[in-house]
Parts: structure tokens; C-alpha cells; sequence
């Protein structure tokens, strides 16, 4: 145990002296930071105290809405879920609350997918930089067994991506409640669910967007992973797991008239879609089925993974 | 004498490729070894296996008794070496990437890195990132992580590549100090006789993944009773000169001269003979047989790559 937390650290240490770690973190700052400008200028926010006759403001937006739901032909349907739950706000005489600090992160769980690229990035890079300026000799001659190298270096790519998302929750948190304000420590929101509106607590709902986010981002981290592993080069890694990520739901969309296509990851990882009133992507997919899916493709990159990166020669230039 | 590492029998194919074949070698706790032979021979191959990088086909190499097969963790301990370029982490500093490496084995204390630092005498650069240091530098400093868990076994590949004559001196008076004063075995590849033939003690010539024979150095240049020398002989007529002398091997013939083996006891009876059979000698050229003759001999001149 010992000798792996000094693994752990050489692989922090190869990591954060590396300028690239820094510049990550840097583009998600400016990209927050972008959002929360873009967000006080737009003017479909209400960052002002909501006033005394906000049932009768909210019924005229619910007619406007319930109006281009039925009439709009390209907007039709598209805001049932609001209507359902402006209505939910006036029958239960709960207040909306203006847009704040939370509201703010909650939104930039979309921001996961740009935690995601650079997962990929350093997953891509951490085995087949070893390999590319030739250090993996010197690392492996020593009385550490190959596996607990590998591993040291998995765990190294998770602890990255959770101390990403952990920054951009952070700092989504304090941007926002310079731009927004904050409406106490653990407003509740009404969201939709699988029995109609329902309010919620916003902290535990931000916790499941980021959660369900790190799905796709560990998925696609570790297929990074494999392929580094098992070609030695990171911009092959990064690229299919770039385009993979990017293909993978619209293949998905494109074959989702055949049967099989149920068990190609990309339908299984978004679990969004069993959440509220979401419809799985093909017909008869349950939670339970896409867990099991998700869980022998992770099994099937890491075995990958391993068997590439110990059982094989270290040879050639 | 102590055997420090023992490859026994060891094989190694790839693909169909027969890449190492029947390896047997005794390197003594000690001793400084050199392993020689062209470009592709092998040496790198056999270096790999030496260390775990690749997996032997058949056969095994025992490190102070240990099999790097069965035994991995407790063989590699007692190894440090550089395979191929010391190659280094170019964005930590000198002293990161020796942390680094201090880190991966129990025991290694920041007081003993120092002193590895001081052995190497890179004191100065330290601090300064890896990736500017100079190819002597990188070096240094590959020697300073081999040492860090003091190995009892040295392996260093080419380590004379791309260094400059005063670098190539001062690694040769390093690697005898390590032999000498610390009982250290260090085996040493090289495709240049001349780059290692000062620093070793013995030298194993490998040829298409066979070992050839293995010289004692110290034997080429001190039995001055018994060795073969090459006398060159500058006579007139050569024709009658070479019946004389067909008792001995004859090494090459020029336009005016021939070239025999023989030993120093016997020149003054070839020089008597020639006279008494009225030859006009010119010249009398005598040169030891050098490692390298013996080198080119095994491996012959025009197989180099």
C-alpha cells in the first residue's frame, strides 16, 4: 500500500508539472466564466426579487407557452414539461425563485463533456507518453509489478476527472454568486420527474446531473485508456475516443431501428433516460439492462488495458 | 569467484525470428563486462530480457540467485540500469526525476540521492529541468538513477552513445571506480571495441544472437610469453622468403611483405633463416594481435552493418 501511494504521487507529479494540466483548467475557467457573462446580459433571466404578483405573470408566460405548444408546428410539444411545472408553481403557491448561484452550476453540468475531452486527453496521454520519450524502461525495471504501475496510473485519471468536476462545481458556485447571488444554502427547485412535477431539493439535483455525467466521462476516459495502452500512442487514443464520443449517440440515433443496437455502449450511457419522463432510446431498455452493459464494457476496457500493458515486450525504439 | 548473474540457456524468438539463440554467461560480483557485436546482434535483446522488459522463449537469467522469471521483484532489485538513451522526463527537474525513481523502491533517503547526485557530480544542474540538460548531462544523470537502491549489477547500453572522447573517458574512469571500490558488476554493450575495450575486464562478442567467445582483456595485453604476434616481414625475394616461413600461419600477403603469427620467442629463428638463406631483409614489423583482430576474426570484417 505504501508503495502505491508513492505511485499515485509520481503520477500527480508528472501531471501537474506539465503546463497542459494547468492550461485545461484555465480554458474551463474562461469557458464559466463566458457562460455566467452570456447569462447576466440574456434577458430571459430574472436575477431580480420575483414581486407580489408573480401567479398572474407566470399564468400569462404559461398561455404564451401552451399557445406555441399547440399551434408552433416546429415547436409543438417541445414545452409541456414547463407548463407542467408553472402550473405546479401557482397550485402549490410556491414561488419561483429568481436565478442564482445554483441554478448556475446546475446548468454547467453540460460542461462535463468539456471535462470529458480533456479526461480523454490525459487518459490518451499517460501510458503512451512513457512509450513516446522512452521512460517506460526506466519505469518498469524497478520492484513494482506492472499491474500495480497500470493501476496507479487508472486511479491517477480518475482522481483527475473528480478534481475537474470538482473545480467546476466550485467555481461555477462562486462565479455565480458574484453574477447571480445565492438563494440559501439548499434551495429546492421544481423539476419534472417520473410522476409528473415535483420540487426538489436543487443540491441533490446538481448532485445527480454530475453524477449521471460521470458515466459517459469515466466510459470514454477509460476507453481512452485502452487504446493508449494497447497502441502505445496517444493520438490514436485520443482520436477515436474524440470521435466516438461525438458519433456515438447520433450512430446510435441512426440504427435505433434495429434491435441489436441496444448493446452498443453509446445507448446505455446516457441514464438521463430513465430519469423524469425521459424515453430510452430503443424500446424495452431498462435501468438495470444499460447498468449491466455499461459494466461489461468497463470490464472489457480495463481487462484490454491490462493484458496490453503486461503482458507484452517492451521492445523497439 | 561469485557469479552476480547467470543466464542460462536462454532463447528468444519473435515471431519466426530466432533473435537470441542458446545464451549461456556468468557475469563474476566485480567485475565489468562488455558485451560486443554489430549493430542488430542482439545486445539489446539480451539487455531487455536481463532486466524483465521482454520475456525470454526458453531458458532463465538467475540476479544474486533469483530468476527474473519466477522471482521478478527480488531479481530487479539488485539491477540499475540505463537501456538504450538515458532518456528523462524532460519537464521535471534533475532532481524530480530522481525522486521519482527514489520513490518506486523503500529505503531510498533524500540524504542518499544527494549522494548519488555528488557521485555523478551534477550538484549545479539539479534543479534545472531535464529537458535542457545536455546529452553528458542526461547521461550523468541516468547513472545517478541506476545507482539510487545500490544495485549490485550495473547494466548501462551504449553508454558511450553520442558522447564526446572526454565524456567517453570520464564514463570509463567512472564505471572502473564502481567496479573497484564498490564491488559493483557492470555490464556494458557497445558496438566499438576501441569505446570499451579500456573499461572491461572481460569482453562477450555476440553475433547474430550467439555468443562467440568471451576475452579476457587483461590476457591480450599482459602474457607478453605466449602471445600471438603478427610479425610483418619487408624481404626480397618474397617468393623464397615465403617457402621459409611456411611453417608458420601465414596472416595476409602484400606486394613486398608477409605477414605470419608468431610468438616473440620465435622471431630471432624466422630472422636467422631468412639470413641464412641469403634474403634480403628490409624491414622487421612486429604488432600484438589486438582484442579487435580477435573480434574481426569471429565476426569477420565485411559482416558489419
Amino acid at each position: 500500500m505504501h508503495n502505491f501511494i508513492a505511485l499515485l504521487q509520481n503520477e500527480n507529479m508528472k501531471l501537474s508539472q506539465r503546463i497542459s494540466t494547468w492550461i485545461m483548467y484555465a480554458i474551463l475557467l474562461v469557458i464559466i466564466l463566458f457562460g455566467a457573462v452570456i447569462e447576466f446580459f440574456s434577458e430571459s433571466v430574472t436575477t431580480t426579487e420575483v414581486d407580489d404578483n408573480w401567479k398572474e405573470e407566470l399564468r400569462v408566460e404559461t398561455a404564451n407557452l401552451e399557445e406555441m405548444n399547440e399551434e408552433d408546428e416546429y415547436m409543438y410539444g417541445m414545452f409541456t414539461d414547463e407548463i407542467a411545472i408553472n402550473n405546479y408553481h401557482i397550485e402549490n403557491d410556491i414561488k419561483p425563485l429568481p436565478y442564482d448561484a445554483w441554478q448556475f452550476t446546475m446548468e454547467n453540468a453540460g460542461l462535463s463533456s468539456m471535462i470529458s475531452l480533456f479526461t480523454i486527453i490525459i487518459a490518451a496521454g499517460i501510458i503512451a507518453s512513457e512509450y513516446r520519450l522512452g521512460t517506460i524502461k526506466l519505469l518498469l525495471i524497478r520492484p513494482i509489478s506492472r499491474t500495480k504501475i497500470l493501476l496507479s496510473k487508472y486511479v491517477t485519471v480518475l482522481l483527475f476527472s473528480m478534481i475537474m468536476l470538482l473545480f467546476l462545481f466550485i467555481s461555477s458556485m462562486i462565479i455565480g454568486s458574484l453574477f447571480f447571488g445565492l438563494n440559501g444554502l439548499n434551495p429546492t427547485i421544481v423539476q419534472m420527474s417520473v410522476d409528473g412535477p415535483k420540487e426538489t431539493s436543487i443540491f441533490g439535483e446538481i448532485f445527480t446531473q454530475y453524477g449521471l455525467n460521470m458515466i459517459n466521462l469515466v466510459m470514454m476516459a477509460t476507453f481512452a485508456f485502452m487504446i493508449s495502452s494497447l497502441f502505445r500512442n496517444s493520438g490514436m487514443a485520443i482520436g477515436t475516443s474524440i470521435f466516438l464520443m461525438f458519433t456515438g449517440t447520433t450512430v446510435v440515433a441512426m440504427l435505433s431501428n434495429y434491435e441489436w443496437a441496444k448493446y452498443i455502449l453509446f445507448a446505455n450511457t446516457n441514464l438521463n433516460q430513465y430519469m423524469g419522463n425521459g424515453v430510452p432510446v430503443i424500446e424495452g431498455m431498462t435501468l438495470g439492462f444499460s447498468i449491466a452493459i455499461i459494466a461489461i464494457y468497463y470490464i472489457i476496457f480495463l481487462v484490454v488495458s491490462w493484458l496490453a500493458f503486461t503482458k507484452r515486450d517492451v521492445a523497439g525504439a | 569467484m561469485n557469479v552476480a548473474m547467470e543466464l542460462i540457456n536462454v532463447n528468444k524468438n519473435i515471431g519466426k525470428k530466432h533473435i537470441i539463440k542458446d545464451l549461456n554467461l556468468s557475469i563474476h560480483k566485480g567485475e565489468v563486462f562488455g558485451l560486443l557485436g554489430p549493430n542488430g546482434a542482439g545486445k539489446t535483446t539480451t539487455i531487455r530480457m536481463m532486466v524483465g522488459l521482454m520475456k525470454m522463449t526458453s531458458g532463465d537469467i538467475q540476479i544474486e540467485g533469483h530468476s527474473i522469471r519466477k522471482d521478478y521483484k527480488n531479481a530487479v532489485r539488485h539491477v540499475g540500469a540505463i537501456v538504450e538513451n538515458p532518456e528523462m522526463y524532460p519537464f521535471l527537474s534533475g532532481w524530480k526525476n530522481l525522486k521519482h525513481y527514489a520513490r518506486m523502491i523503500p529505503g531510498i533517503t533524500d540524504e542518499r540521492i544527494h549522494e548519488v547526485i555528488q557521485l555523478v557530480g551534477l550538484q549545479k544542474a539539479i534543479k534545472e529541468k531535464a529537458g535542457r540538460y545536455s546529452l553528458g548531462m542526461r547521461q550523468r544523470l541516468g547513472v545517478a538513477q541506476a545507482l539510487l537502491h545500490r544495485p549490485s549489477i550495473l547494466i548501462l547500453d551504449e553508454p558511450t552513445n553520442g558522447l564526446d572522447p572526454a565524456g567517453i573517458r570520464e564514463i570509463r574512469q567512472y564505471i572502473r571506480k564502481l567496479a573497484e571500490e564498490e564491488d559493483v558488476s557492470v555490464i556494458v554493450s557497445s558496438h566499438l571495441l576501441s569505446e570499451i575495450e579500456l573499461m572491461c575486464d572481460r569482453i562477450g562478442i555476440i553475433k547474430n544472437g550467439e555468443l562467440l567467445s568471451v576475452e579476457d582483456v587483461k590476457d591480450s595485453q599482459d602474457d607478453e610469453e605466449n602471445t600471438e604476434l603478427s610479425v610483418t616481414l619487408n624481404v626480397s625475394p618474397l617468393k623464397e622468403a615465403m617457402e621459409i616461413v611456411s611453417s608458420f600461419p601465414i596472416k595476409s600477403e602484400g606486394e613486398h611483405s608477409i605477414t605470419v603469427k608468431a610468438t616473440r620467442e620465435q622471431i630471432p629463428d624466422i630472422i636467422k633463416s631468412l639470413v641464412q638463406a641469403d634474403i634480403q631483409i628490409y624491414e622487421v614489423n612486429v604488432e600484438k594481435t589486438s582484442l579487435e583482430d580477435k573480434f574481426f576474426e569471429r565476426i569477420g570484417e565485411n559482416t558489419i552493418a
